[in-house]
């Protein structure tokens, strides 16, 4: 079933692209690379790791492994609107109605039998709890090796060390299960695609600071976190010229992500994943875009090909989600004087921890730069509960809030 | 220190090396999830936090701490942990406060890592005081704390026996007390404790059944249990006998390293756990009830856990290949919703005679 699926996709937009090369657009090209991942996950034919989120998917890459945090199944089955069986399975065998649907959906499908079998599996502490736990529960089940990668809290000299120990590790236990060592050319390939595919981004995101910006609510929706999974591969390099290409040339023309942008909106942590006419709404009625989302930035320094275990934890460390709260506030209060952003959006995913717990911090830290911030009560994979119209009606005062207001950014 | 009254120093996390805390000069004290105040702290971090976590922050808010309570240590233990830190920091910002990260795995790199942990809390520590801390008297109160681990450990099997009066409702009293005072009231009343007990005659009280679970701290909770004709056989919480653990001192230069290792390798909460054997958790439960005799199997757990909820079904899944029945419970910290679960576990006690 998700084997079709993966493959329909990849075939249909590469039709579309044939057929009709003018509609290429870098949300295409980025969706293609995506299900390219999930036809190979799929296929059969390769070597398949299970992830965590801040694995380091380019290191996996150069050692030919098709890698993959499981949360983006979850994501992937609540967009086809297929999640609903996979979490009642997994609430069957007893996995509570309060955890996180990501990790409950990816648990029902592997219990389904709709998970390809990993060669192994590779669980990392950031950014949650639930997902170290259900990495533990599919290896079981599974039956497959489980490697941890613990990232630590904060960066320090000695922190940033004891992951790149474990990271070195990490490529003994991946050799041992493919039987094949590390080829250090492969692995300098891999750095500089990924290196090149940063600075790319880097580009990426300034241009979408400006304003009116050239992103719009869904061009870049969930970019930041998924990119990561094309990390190491010419694919990322590709995605992120579209993206560059296509940003350059609406500046030069003046076109903006939508007509007339009033309304500058940034989301908190991840996107509602199933269809909801929420961001249609935003931007139809109110001019209202989401010019970014939280994850949709760069926190690391380019990787240093000769020493990378340094670099590659260094990365994981940064991540906004790790650490202490505090840490992620200033962040997002970074992200809103770069992007001018005049509100924004927490979903508060019901069953995260990590992130609906810092929601209270999340407000005043951003209420202290003058953005307000409109909390929702969703679930971003269950749509079971779904309570459209009483959405719609906060995001109509929120939007209509923010628009009898000033820019907290005029001078 | 130059204070004559020592300062506490709060801790919520049964992974907490109060130990180091002692040798510092301080009283370690467990904030635990106990308080009449009003539920708040849904304002401050999200509803769907923990019970524990959110009775603590309760607790803050309200400031039902004792006044010599100066700062706060917490574990990188979960998620929830880690937001409460953060919300704490906002709520009494004039503490010292300090997170230790812990790993979830207990390998050679882990260790090494967190011994330095370790020796980052004895500086801190140092620091908040005024007072260095010397090697030696860390092995001193490792060695003090050890003591009370061993009492603990008598007395728990006491009630295995059915020796102790006021049973697990007792105990618990006592590890809460253990876990708040300074070490000499601790030992003291340990010491007289098992004196008054050693000599009472083993009785089989009821049913024998082995407990599990995150927090309970309520000593009634363990009363209620046994009202429904419960021998509680084995008991282990966060917030019970999982909370003393005989940590080792044989050298005193690699004395972090020896504790560390101790401290990730001890038999572990669910958020601890051993890549080489997924859902070890699950087997570990079943052969400890095993060990112990018991008939039956009682897991508690708190809403919103995540450590625990994610792997309880892994437990439920084991234990269907044996002969022990099991029972979840799911809890909040109180007995509020007791009365439902007391119909659950007399009908589950039935079913065990
Ligand atoms: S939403 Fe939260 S709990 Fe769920 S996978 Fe993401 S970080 Fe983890
Ligand atoms: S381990 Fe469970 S009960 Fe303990 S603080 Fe974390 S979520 Fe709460």
């Amino acid at each position: 079933m998700m084997k079709q699926y993966f493959d329909d996709l990849v075939n249909g937009i590469e039709a579309k692209l044939k057929e009709d090369p003018g509609s290429m657009s870098p949300r295409k090209i980025y969706a293609l690379e995506v299900a390219k991942i999930g036809r190979r996950l799929y296929g059969g034919e390769e070597r398949v790791a299970w992830c965590g989120v801040t694995a380091p998917f380019d290191l996996l890459a150069a050692m030919g492994i098709t890698s993959c945090f499981v949360e983006f199944i979850g994501a992937m089955l609540a967009s086809t609107g297929m999640v609903s069986e996979f979490l009642a399975e997994a609430e069957q065998a007893g996995f509570a109605g309060d955890t996180c649907a990501y990790h409950k959906s990816v648990l029902g499908a592997a219990r389904k039998g709709l998970m390809p079998v990993p060669d192994f599996l590779i669980a990392t502490s950031c950014p949650c709890t639930g997902g170290l736990a259900v990495m533990e529960t599919l290896a079981r089940h599974f039956q497959k090796d489980l490697f941890v990668l613990n990232i630590p809290q904060e960066e320090t000299q000695q922190s940033v060390q004891y992951l790149a120990d474990q990271i070195r590790d990490m490529v003994n236990f991946v050799s041992n299960h493919t039987g094949e060592a590390l080829s250090e050319d492969r692995l300098r390939e891999a750095i500089a695609h990924t290196n090149k595919a940063r600075e790319i981004m880097v580009d990426v995101y300034k241009m979408a600071m400006n304003v009116p910006s050239p992103a719009n609510g869904r061009l870049l929706g969930n970019f930041g976190i998924v990119v990561a999974l094309l990390l190491g591969t010419k694919a990322a390099v590709d995605v992120a010229t579209v993206y560059r290409d296509s940003f350059k040339e609406m500046l030069e023309k003046g076109i903006s992500g939508i007509p007339d942008e009033r309304i500058r909106l940034l989301w908190i942590q991840n996107r509602i994943q199933f269809k909801n006419p929420l961001i249609d709404i935003l931007e139809t009625q109110y001019n209202a875009s989401i010019v970014s989302d939280e994850l949709n930035d760069i926190t690391w320094d380019p990787i240093d090909p000769d020493d990378p275990y340094i670099g590659l934890a260094r990365r994981a460390i940064s991540i906004p989600f790790n650490g202490q709260g505090s840490r992620r506030i200033k962040h997002l209060q970074q992200m809103a004087k770069d992007y001018k952003i005049d509100g924004a959006i927490n979903p508060c995913h019901w069953g995260c921890r990590q992130g609906s717990g810092a929601r209270g911090l999340i407000s005043k830290g951003l209420g202290e730069v003058g953005v307000p911030v409109l909390n929702l009560e969703v679930d971003c994979i269950d749509s079971r509960n779904f309570a459209e119209g009483q959405l719609k009606t906060r995001l109509e005062a929120f939007t209509e809030m923010l628009d009898h207001r000033s820019s907290p950014w005029e001078a | 220190m130059t204070d004559m009254k020592k300062q506490r120093i709060g801790f919520t996390c049964a992974y907490t090396p109060i130990a180091i805390v002692d040798a510092a000069g301080f009283v370690p004290y467990r904030v635990l999830p106990v308080t009449d105040v009003p539920d708040q702290a849904g304002r401050i971090l999200h509803d769907n936090l923990c019970p524990h976590v959110k009775r603590v922050l309760d607790r803050a808010l309200e400031n039902d701490l004792p006044e010599d309570l100066t700062g706060m240590i917490f574990m990188n233990s979960c998620d929830a942990m880690r937001r409460l830190a953060d919300a704490w920091m906002t709520v009494r910002p004039e503490d010292h406060v300090m997170i230790l990260d812990l790993p979830t795995t207990g390998g050679r790199t882990d260790i090494a890592f967190f011994a330095k942990e370790l020796e980052r809390l004895s500086h801190t520590l140092a620091a908040w005081s005024g007072n260095p801390i010397a090697a030696d008297q860390i092995a001193r109160s490792v060695e003090q704390y050890n003591q009370i681990a061993d009492n603990i450990r008598t007395l728990n099997e006491f009630l295995a026996q059915g020796k102790l009066k006021g049973s697990g409702k007792r105990l618990q009293e006592l590890i809460n007390q253990a876990t708040s005072a300074p070490f000499a009231d601790s030992l003291t009343l340990l010491d007289a404790e098992i004196r008054n007990n050693q000599l009472n005659p083993a009785r089989q009280n009821g049913i024998p059944v082995f407990l599990f679970g995150n927090v309970m701290p309520d000593p009634d909770f363990f009363s209620l249990i046994e009202d429904c004709g419960v021998q509680i056989v084995g008991n282990d919480f966060c917030t019970s006998t999982r909370m003393f653990e005989n940590l080792p001192c044989t050298d005193k230069e690699t004395l972090f390293t020896e504790i560390s290792g101790q401290l990730l390798n001890k038999p572990p909460c669910a958020r601890t756990f051993d890549p080489a054997r997924p859902g070890k958790i699950a087997d570990d439960v079943i052969q400890r009830a095993k060990s112990l005799g018991a008939q039956g199997i009682i897991g508690h757990s708190l809403k919103f856990c995540d450590p625990y909820l994610a792997r309880l079904p892994m437990v439920r899944d084991a234990v269907q290949g044996t002969d022990i029945p099991l029972l979840l419970l799911e809890g909040d910290c109180t007995l509020r919703s007791f009365g439902q679960q007391r119909t659950r576990i007399e009908a589950f006690v039935e079913m065990l005679r």
